[in-house]
């Protein structure tokens, strides 16, 4: 067994220094996260009208930012569970910061419904009691199904990482007294919940911790389909379509995965984890995330050859968001998502953080321009005549965009710093082939 | 005064295989009250003491079908019975409408109840614990294996354990004080 230590994962976190580099990016991180306070204290104090929104571009950064975090987090989340039910070699790397991926961007997201609602202070009234005039929120409208899914969205993302790292916490707890850190070792013991590695507690676990990861797959699905139900229940023509949320989720996938995949090579050389996410992880992930684009092409391909057969109206709302004033977003998009992240069919490219990093970052920068297309290029083509300018995000919009990647930058860099990226019981199970319940 | 005896004896193996048959030849010596201890899941050593995951599914399922209804109960109470509203001329009981609260609701429902019912049927979080007493015990989450035969059964003490555990080549065995 010892040939395959985990230890090096385990004693990262109880490192007392980790270096210039990871102050640095602290630092980078903890700025951006201070404007984001800026931000949404700016935003309180005087309205949506810092925003560019105006009609008929009622939303803006704020739902655009709001769907493109939602489709990282499940991505990295479906990832992470089809690693964990289907017992792949894989996950005993990967699936433990994916999971943590996806909880992070799950926080970075639901900051945005909260604060687009005008008056975010109110945002219990979504809550299903009678909040004002003894009046219950409409149980028939979307918004109530948005609260639903936001909120159990976080919920269970957050079980099912925890719930897979309660056996490590316990390893963390053991190597932290075992180096005479017993203050730290109380932490992880408190949160370790006093595991002790009892079989008859890990036939259990086992269980559980499959029964969460089923649990989040249909919450992948149902949280981006409703969001996308939301577009799609209005009447503006080129939201009004049944392929909403099929683009939505399959879209949503290559940006997760290719943040995944720039998450893993940097933990691979910021770490010095390369034994444990190897080669061969990097291959798997980076031909996921070019197949993941591919399927995009085709979902890209169908909504613009179908369109060829909608009533004239959505015809033109179409044309208008592919070749309108927002056809650069459309296309930029198209080119991120679907074509750059071929070059992952390359086998050299995979192993070299230098191609790996910008491509994955940049599939996920191109589903952002996706859904900024998709906002605001639907809305070109309203049934009304379009009078005032067109949308651009203003400062304290692109101040709130950059405080949520700080705020995902932050989290990350906390997960990395206090507990261990790499699932290690998985790591050390993984020679034994015997079946778990 | 005496001091009272070993509640257990524990011995510890650097492989799991030892440590499954520790467990077996303990389970056909009549042994009742034991444990096993591992840094990674050994089904056959649960599967010797009786134990499975089913438990925790049948919770997750209860927990998830209750959420659900109650999700929908909800929703069908408020809207239908205690505040029915006309909006648009929509049915007050609508069912699609109601669909994906439920839905999501007894997933959360489901999800919470497999890791507290795991929690509940492990007897976690439970702080400490006498063998966390034992001589390396830390390395029960790296890569030690152990086995803790508990005295008290009639016929069944600490020599009968020590004799029992040595017969498979453990690194040590130890006395565990209550």
């Amino acid at each position: 067994m010892s040939e395959f230590s985990t230890r090096p994962v385990s004693d990262t976190p109880l490192r007392s220094d980790f270096g210039w580099r990871f102050a640095f990016a602290v630092a980078g991180a903890g700025f951006l996260t201070l404007l984001l306070a800026y931000a949404v204290v700016a935003l309180l104090l005087q309205g949506t009208v810092l925003w560019g929104t105006n009609i008929p571009f009622v939303w803006g950064f704020d739902l655009i930012n709001y769907v493109w975090w939602i489709g990282i987090a499940n991505a990295a989340s479906l990832f992470a569970v089809v690693l964990v039910l289907r017992k792949h070699g894989l996950r005993t790397s990967v699936n433990r910061f994916a999971e943590a991926a996806a909880l992070a961007a799950v926080a970075a997201a639901a900051i945005y419904p909260i604060l687009h609602l005008g008056r975010p202070w109110l945002f219990y009234w979504t809550f299903p009691y009678p909040a004002t005039f003894q009046v219950w929120p409409n149980f028939r409208s979307t918004l109530v199904w948005d609260f639903w899914g936001i909120m159990s969205h976080v919920v269970v993302t957050g079980l099912f990482w925890y719930t897979g790292l309660i056996p490590d916490l316990g390893t963390m707890r053991d190597r932290a007294a075992a180096k005479g850190r017993r203050g730290v070792a109380r932490i992880y013991g408190v949160v370790a919940l006093g595991w002790r590695g009892s079989v008859r507690h890990w036939a259990r676990h086992q269980a559980a911790y499959r029964i969460v990861a089923a649990m989040v797959l249909p919450m992948l699905v149902s949280a981006q389909t409703i969001v996308a139900l939301e577009f799609a229940t209005t009447l503006v023509p080129e939201w009004h379509q049944a392929r909403v949320p099929l683009h939505i989720v399959a879209t949503g996938i290559p940006s997760g995965l290719g943040v995944v995949l720039a998450l893993a090579a940097l933990l691979r050389g910021g770490l010095g984890l390369g034994h444990y996410i190897d080669d061969e992880d990097m291959h798997l992930l980076g031909k996921l995330t070019a197949a993941a684009a591919l399927a995009c092409g085709y979902v890209y391909a169908e909504g613009l050859l179908v369109a060829l057969l909608e009533d004239q109206v959505t015809r033109q709302a179409i044309a208008a968001r592919a070749f309108g004033a927002y056809a650069g977003l459309y296309w930029g998009g198209a080119v991120l998502v679907v074509l750059v992240p071929q070059l992952l069919w390359l086998p050299a490219l995979r192993l070299r953080a230098i191609w790996v990093v910008p491509i994955g970052i940049g599939a996920a920068a191109g589903v952002w321009l996706d859904r900024f297309s998709l906002v605001t290029g639907g809305l070109l083509r309203d049934h009304l005549p379009r009078v005032g300018p067109l949308y651009a995000p203003t400062v304290p919009e692109w101040t709130l965009l950059a405080g949520s990647v700080g705020l995902f930058a932050l989290l990350m860099l906390a997960f990395a710093r206090f507990v261990p990226v790499v699932s290690m019981y998985e790591t050390r199970h993984e020679e034994s082939e015997a079946d778990v319940p | 005064m005496t001091r009272p005896g070993p509640i257990g004896v524990i011995a510890t193996f650097d492989d799991p295989d030892a440590m499954v048959a520790a467990l077996r030849a303990a389970r056909e010596a009549g042994w009742r009250r034991l444990d096993a201890y591992a840094p990674f899941p050994v089904p056959e050593a649960a599967a010797l003491l009786g134990v499975n995951g089913a438990r925790v599914a049948w919770i997750a399922l209860a927990a998830g079908l209750f959420g659900a209804v109650l999700a929908y109960g909800t929703q069908w109470w408020l809207s239908v019975q205690a505040y029915p509203i006309n909006i648009g001329g929509r049915p007050l009981h609508a069912l699609p409408a109601f669909l994906p609260a439920t839905t999501i609701v007894g997933i959360l429902w489901a999800a919470a109840g497999a890791l507290l019912g795991m929690l509940a049927l492990n007897r976690l979080p439970r702080l400490h614990h006498p063998v966390f007493a034992a001589p390396g015990f830390g390395r029960a989450s790296e890569d030690r294996f152990f086995v803790c035969l508990f005295t008290g059964d009639p016929g069944l003490g600490a020599w009968e354990a020590r004799h029992l555990l040595n017969r498979h080549q453990p690194l040590s065995v130890a006395e565990l004080e209550a």
